[in-house]
């Protein structure tokens, strides 16, 4: 076979090799007389400037023998989101990491990993040569991990609390103390000689509406939002401080731009769209599995631990997988190109290959009738399943009717009397029809029940038209032929027949994935039609199949030790979120509507299918003041200006604006593209200097919590008595000047009713640490002296004996020498079934996405999975106002290997991969003539941007690709003058083009937008309508 | 010279060893070894297939020697291949090849570059005049001119760490267990074992330079000639201010 192209990707840093080598030459022509010049001379005349091993072992003896100066202490990463459990080697004298690889006990780092009782000693021999253990337990840390702790010390880094000079984004700062910065912030006044700002004494009003004539947005205090990013172990801090102690509703991370839309699809089918549970593939014992929209091996979470067990099952046993996604990536390796396969499709029409896929599996009998046929848990459980839907169950299809869409009940057939509040409630059941085509509560029923059913039922008020819930997603995917779905995605019919073939040829071990790629203008439909695949193969808690994770050992709960959830005083908050996660029919604004004869559109989307989305905040909340305005918005390690596609374009003017917005409060350890707006930048800690309980999405099947724990002391500002300026230590002097319940001297209550203070981070997390140790069936042991000294928590003993009782110290030490509470490996799965099951049923139907309408069309949304193309707000398809012949062109997202959004500033990722080409395939690069290396313009309706080409086999064609985490304006790319002083020029930070400065707004709502899905309001990247052309090349 | 195509190739021409390949060093060179324990032969077996490019082993090399910036003791090439139409990625993990017959080890002028009883292949930093002589000898890019000392660089198998009886720092933390370091003298190692039953190969036999660092499911694409011209990604993006410019070593 012959190859017909060759491109070296991901790593470049080529270029100028044969210029560095003659400059290395000549130079030391001139220094012949031997030997490095003594002023460079390595610390050791072989491995240079290497410093010595954390410890050493004696091959013989197996004997440990620790480095003096060094430790190796267990903490989280915070390179992505996976948020890993790593192990830090650290020069104690010189408060600086040297090196960080992965915590042997640790599921995300290591596989199989260690025995939670392994004693730290033994867990070092365990990495090491030693009889090749090493081999075996090989905990590791990714590229990026390895990189992350240059973040540290970073010239970017800001370490003093900064009050902005001039207009926001004049990039000029002036240094406050920080009592000074807590008291601005709390008291407000005329703060930047622009008129008065109100401070969060004056905003914290819980009594007064902030609109009378609509008294469910709730009380002024929601004018206050804090945006957040992803909770790396701090968030119940966070929300203790804005949700239950001052009182905001406001409080929302950064899911609406990162994966909302697969977990609103999956949140569908999991019954809950709020929380959004999602389940992983267990790729330690899947045969087959199907990626769509996400690249195991090539990034994703858990990133390492999907690799791992990914390159071991192609290699050493017997997975098989393909990807669906518009991008070829490192999720495929040609070395075992029979176990690894890529397939090229259409952005953005994932719902049209599954739905085509699950048209094939009904046509051919190749569902899972008994896993679907039993109508309830019991019945599942006799029947030897792990888990069970409502595929049997009866909907109201009646057209016109009430109650049409709704699940037919128990009440509705006359078999019980419920009040009002009861009535469609948990004691209300489900109707279905026995083998005898009786109709018979779901509950009672102890076989299986029809699996298909459509026609009139008798009931007390008439003959009712019902269908099962499996009939109607039947249904939903005849609406197209194979052919018709192949014609939408670009996969041919015979491959979607083969993956739906290979999918179901496995019994339960196969398993259907989604993840980023679902951010599309369709994305909550595609990923609900992904999960509803594995909801046809009944895989859910199998072995092989799909798994829902062993869950963590919650810290900030009320006990067993400490009562970290509630607290006298606490507010609960009320109201309407600002992105209007409720159904629009219970607002005010709908009832006056209804009056006036009109009821929809309403003046922007509601998402009552949705969480809180951030998307909305920026846009129809903070530009047009929708359903209420902003007055002051905290941003926590957050970057939305960065993260939405189409935001900057929407809001940066209402954002720079103080009269739109009169206070901006970021606290980032870095000047991001968001905080570089802010009035006040306070400075937090990073990585392995912060506290923390932190928890794996999903992907593991025993429980697992990752410490997270100061082992070099912060580098941001000192205060008195040892404190550091960093999240905690600002929200809790705020709220002690601000006299707010839940902070301060008696603020943390025990079981036994003991009173304790809240008044440093230790306080609260080595006290959450308590309830970790004292989870489980029994509390950990105790940490022993050598596990404190050699795992480095010696350097906490003192707040552990000044924070923790007696009893309590030596176990959470135990805890933090470990780097979290692990559960042993072995206690995953009990048989085939899994330890940690999700117990309720899987919805084929969800009613409450089947009877939610659109608030702007006022129609009703399908309750299945189905294909629906991307469209905007009032439901017109997005090609038909942009359409192919103006922009032929899609741009996707693709996610980085080495690269994050905020770790751009780590200058040895960018060395090995200094900017992100755009990928355009190779015949539409012919046919515009276009070669590697070309200067581009892609337009979008949302603007335009330059870029570097790079002509790939592995691209879609019609797709052009753009890795995240690059085309930086912040974060070094820009130098900011803080107290006169210049930031470094390092202009190599905004290398590349950032495909969310070309995000485009939705052109059929009345007020500032961003393109976002129609239920999940998750932001759209996959997708995005674009033309694309060759620019001439520079004189 | 065109380095950047001499890296595109280095493939080419790949050919399986079995345990019966695995010759003795000359006998000067042998003579010549100095350091080390004889008792052992340091080798790697790399397992392309379960490479996922990842570029963990690339930083960690850098965090653990403080390699300095823009320069790689070892880098994981990472190609788009395309045959028949059809696209996929192919990873090669590159590093010093710790050759039984190194050819970086003759025109060495001072003595600088010498061979370990063990088998690593090392630069005495104080002895390296850094006359560029290797860098040019070595058929596998591995070795550069480090531009804070001056001197000859290149993978050392982290002999630091291996003599204190711990794992190069790539092997350590290799995500999807690619990299796998060991003795070749004991014959229950495991990469005795992988070199015995898994029929590895090494990149340019033909350069006679008996490499002791061996692949496993090296992709045959990366064996033949190359048709067409390889386009190689090169970024456009300026060097860094405080550092020489790019080059990918190893």
């Amino acid at each position: 076979m012959s190859i017909t192209r060759r491109i070296l990707l991901k790593t470049s840093a080529a270029g100028g090799a044969l210029a560095a080598f003659a400059a290395g030459f000549s130079d030391t022509a001139r220094h012949l007389v031997g030997g490095a010049r003594a002023a460079d001379r390595p610390d050791d005349a072989i491995s240079g400037n290497a410093p010595p091993p954390e410890f050493r072992v004696d091959p013989a003896t197996g004997t440990v023998t620790p480095t003096p100066g060094q430790t190796v202490a267990n903490v989280a990463c915070l390179g992505c989101t996976t948020l890993c459990g790593v192990r830090v080697r650290v020069d104690t004298a010189a408060n600086r990491v040297l090196r960080v690889a992965g915590n042997p006990y640790s599921p995300l780092s290591t596989d199989p990993f260690l025995p939670y009782a392994t004693p730290i000693r033994e867990s070092f021999a365990s990495l090491t040569r030693l009889g090749e253990r090493g081999l075996q337990g090989r905990s590791t840390a990714c590229g990026r991990g390895n990189a992350a702790l240059e973040m540290l010390t970073s010239p970017f880094r800001v370490t003093t609390p900064l009050k902005r000079v001039g207009p926001r984004g004049s990039g000029r700062w002036e240094p406050i103390a920080f009592d000074r910065l807590v008291e601005e912030i709390a008291e407000g006044g005329d703060l930047f000689g622009e008129g008065p700002v109100d401070g969060l004494r004056g905003l914290r009003d819980l009594k007064t509406p902030i609109d009378p004539a609509a008294p469910e947005l709730g009380p002024q205090v929601n004018r206050v939002a804090l945006l957040s990013s992803v909770n790396d172990g701090r968030e119940p801090f966070v929300r203790r401080f804005f949700n239950q102690a001052l009182g905001t509703i406001n409080v929302v991370g950064h899911g609406a731009y990162c994966g909302g839309a697969y977990r609103s699809g999956s949140g569908a089918a999991f019954g809950d769209a709020k929380k959004m549970p999602h389940a992983k593939p267990d790729l330690r014992n899947a045969e087959f599995v199907l990626f769509i929209g996400t690249a195991p091996s090539n990034a994703g979470n858990p990133f390492k631990r999907q690799a791992m067990l990914l390159a071991r099952g192609r290699t050493d046993g017997v997975l098989n997988y393909v990807v669906v996604d518009p991008v070829l990536t490192n999720a495929d390796n040609r070395a075992t190109a029979d176990r690894a396969n890529w397939v090229p499709i259409r952005p953005g029409t994932d719902g049209a290959l599954v739905m085509g896929m699950m048209r094939w599996m009904f046509e051919n009998g190749r569902i899972d009738t008994r896993y679907l046929s039993q109508p309830n848990g019991a019945a599942a459980e006799a029947a030897g399943e792990a888990g069970w839907c409502n595929a049997t169950h009866l909907v109201i299809v009646q057209k016109g009717h009430p109650r049409e869409g709704r699940m037919l009940r128990a009440s509705d057939m006359g078999w019980v009397t419920l009040d009002e509040k009861e009535r469609y409630g948990d004691r209300d059941a489900f109707v279905v029809l026995a083998a005898d085509g009786a109709p018979v509560a779901h509950d009672a029923h102890g076989g299986a029940a029809a699996l298909f059913h459509d026609g009139a039922l008798e009931t007390p008020d008439g003959a009712l038209a019902v269908k099962t819930a499996l009939t109607l997603l039947r249904d939903e995917t005849m609406r197209l032929e194979l052919s018709g779905y192949a014609d939408v995605c670009g996969v041919p019919a015979d491959v979607i027949a083969g993956l739906a073939r290979e999918f179901t040829a496995h019994g339960k071990k196969a398993a259907a994935n989604a993840h980023g790629g679902m951010m599309a203008g369709n994305g909550f439909y595609n990923a609900f039609g992904v999960v509803t695949l594995n909801t046809l193969i009944g895989n859910l808690n199998h072995k092989g199949g799909t798994i829902f994770g062993g869950g963590r050992f919650p810290d900030e709960q009320d006990g067993p030790r400490y009562k970290l959830a509630s607290f006298p005083g606490q507010v609960k908050p009320s109201g309407i979120a600002i992105s209007r996660p409720v159904p629009y029919e219970r607002s005010g604004e709908f009832r006056a509507a209804r009056a006036a004869g009109r009821p929809y559109p309403a003046k922007a989307p509601w998402y009552p299918n949705a969480p809180q989305l951030t998307t909305e905040y920026l846009t129809s909340g903070l530009v047009d003041g929708y359903p209420y305005g902003l007055k002051a918005l905290f941003l926590w390690n957050s970057n939305p200006v960065y993260g939405i596609p189409g935001v900057r374009a929407a809001a940066e003017a209402a954002l720079r604006d103080p009269a739109t917005l009169p206070l901006i409060v970021a606290i980032d350890p870095f000047i991001n593209e968001s905080s570089a707006l802010a009035d006040y930048i306070v400075p937090d800690t990073v990585l392995y200097e912060t506290w923390g309980w932190a928890a794996p999405w999903a992907g593991v099947p025993t429980k697992t919590t990752t410490a997270r724990w100061p082992v070099v002391e912060a580098r941001t500002e000192r205060l008195p008595g040892g404190r550091h300026v960093q999240m905690e230590t600002f929200l809790i002097a705020l709220a002690m000047r601000l006299g707010l319940p839940g902070f301060g001297p008696d603020a943390i209550e025990d079981t036994e009713g003991n009173r304790h203070p809240l008044e440093r981070p230790e306080d609260w997390y080595l006290r959450g640490g308590a309830n970790v140790a004292w989870l489980g069936k029994q509390p950990v042991p105790d940490a022993t002296d050598e596990d404190i000294a050699l795992s480095g928590v010696a350097r906490l003993l003192p707040a552990l004996k000044a924070t923790l009782k007696d009893g309590e110290w030596r176990k959470v030490a135990f805890v933090l020498a470990r780097g979290g509470r692990y559960q042993d490996d072995g206690e995953g799965f009990a048989g085939d079934v899994a330890t940690h099951r999700f117990k309720d049923p899987l919805l084929v139907y969800n009613e409450a996405v089947g009877t939610a309408r659109s608030s702007i069309t006022g129609r009703r949304w399908t309750g299945t999975a189905t294909w629906m193309e991307p469209v905007f707000a009032d439901g017109t398809p997005v090609r038909r106002v942009h359409t192919p012949e103006d922009w032929p062109f899609q741009v996707v997202s693709a996610k980085s290997v080495l690269v994050s959004a905020y770790t751009i500033a780590a200058d040895r990722l960018r060395h090995l991969h200094p900017e992100n080409p755009v990928g355009i395939n190779a015949d539409d690069a012919r046919r515009l003539g276009i070669a590697t290396g070309d200067r581009i313009r892609i337009a979008t309706p949302g603007g335009s941007a330059t870029a570097t080409a790079i002509v790939r086999h592995g691209v879609m064609p019609g797709v052009l690709a753009v890795e995240h985490g690059f085309g930086h304006r912040e974060y070094g790319a820009r130098p900011h003058v803080i107290g006169g002083t210049r930031q470094p020029d390092v202009p190599e930070i905004g290398a590349g083009i950032n495909l969310n400065d070309l995000g485009i707004a939705d052109p059929t709502r009345a007020g500032a937008s961003v393109w976002v899905d129609p239920i999940a309001g998750s932001a759209v990247r996959q997708g995005i309508p674009a033309r694309l052309e060759r620019l001439a090349v520079p004189a | 010279m065109d380095r950047s195509r001499r890296n595109f190739c280095l493939g080419a021409g790949a050919a399986a060893v079995g345990a019966a390949a695995l010759a003795a060093p000359p006998a000067d060179a042998a003579a010549a070894r100095k350091g080390g324990d004889p008792a052992n032969r340091w080798a790697m077996v790399v397992d392309v297939r379960k490479c996922v490019g990842c570029q963990a082993c690339t930083v960690a090399c850098i965090m653990e020697n403080a390699v300095p910036a823009n320069s790689f003791r070892t880098i994981v090439s990472t190609y788009e291949v395309t045959e028949g139409g059809r696209a996929g990625t192919a990873m090669l993990p590159r590093l010093c090849n710790h050759c039984e017959d190194a050819p970086c080890l003759p025109v060495c002028p001072t003595g600088a570059t010498f061979q370990r009883r063990d088998g690593i292949v090392v630069v005495d930093n104080t002895v390296c005049v850094g006359c560029g002589y290797c860098v040019q000898a070595c058929p596998y890019d591995a070795r550069f001119i480090n531009h804070e000392t001056r001197t000859a660089d290149k993978c050392t198998f982290c002999v630091h760490r291996v003599d204190a009886g711990l794992l190069p720092a790539c092997v350590e933390t290799c995500v999807g267990g690619a990299r796998i370091f060991g003795d070749l003298n004991d014959p229950g190692s495991t990469v005795s074992r992988l070199v015995r039953t898994q029929a590895p190969k090494v990149l340019k036999p033909g350069q006679g330079t008996d490499p002791r660092v061996f692949y496993i499911g090296l992709d045959p694409n990366l064996e033949g000639k190359v048709e067409g011209t390889p386009t190689l990604w090169r970024p456009s993006a300026r060097p860094h201010a405080h550092a020489p410019a790019a080059k990918e070593h190893a």
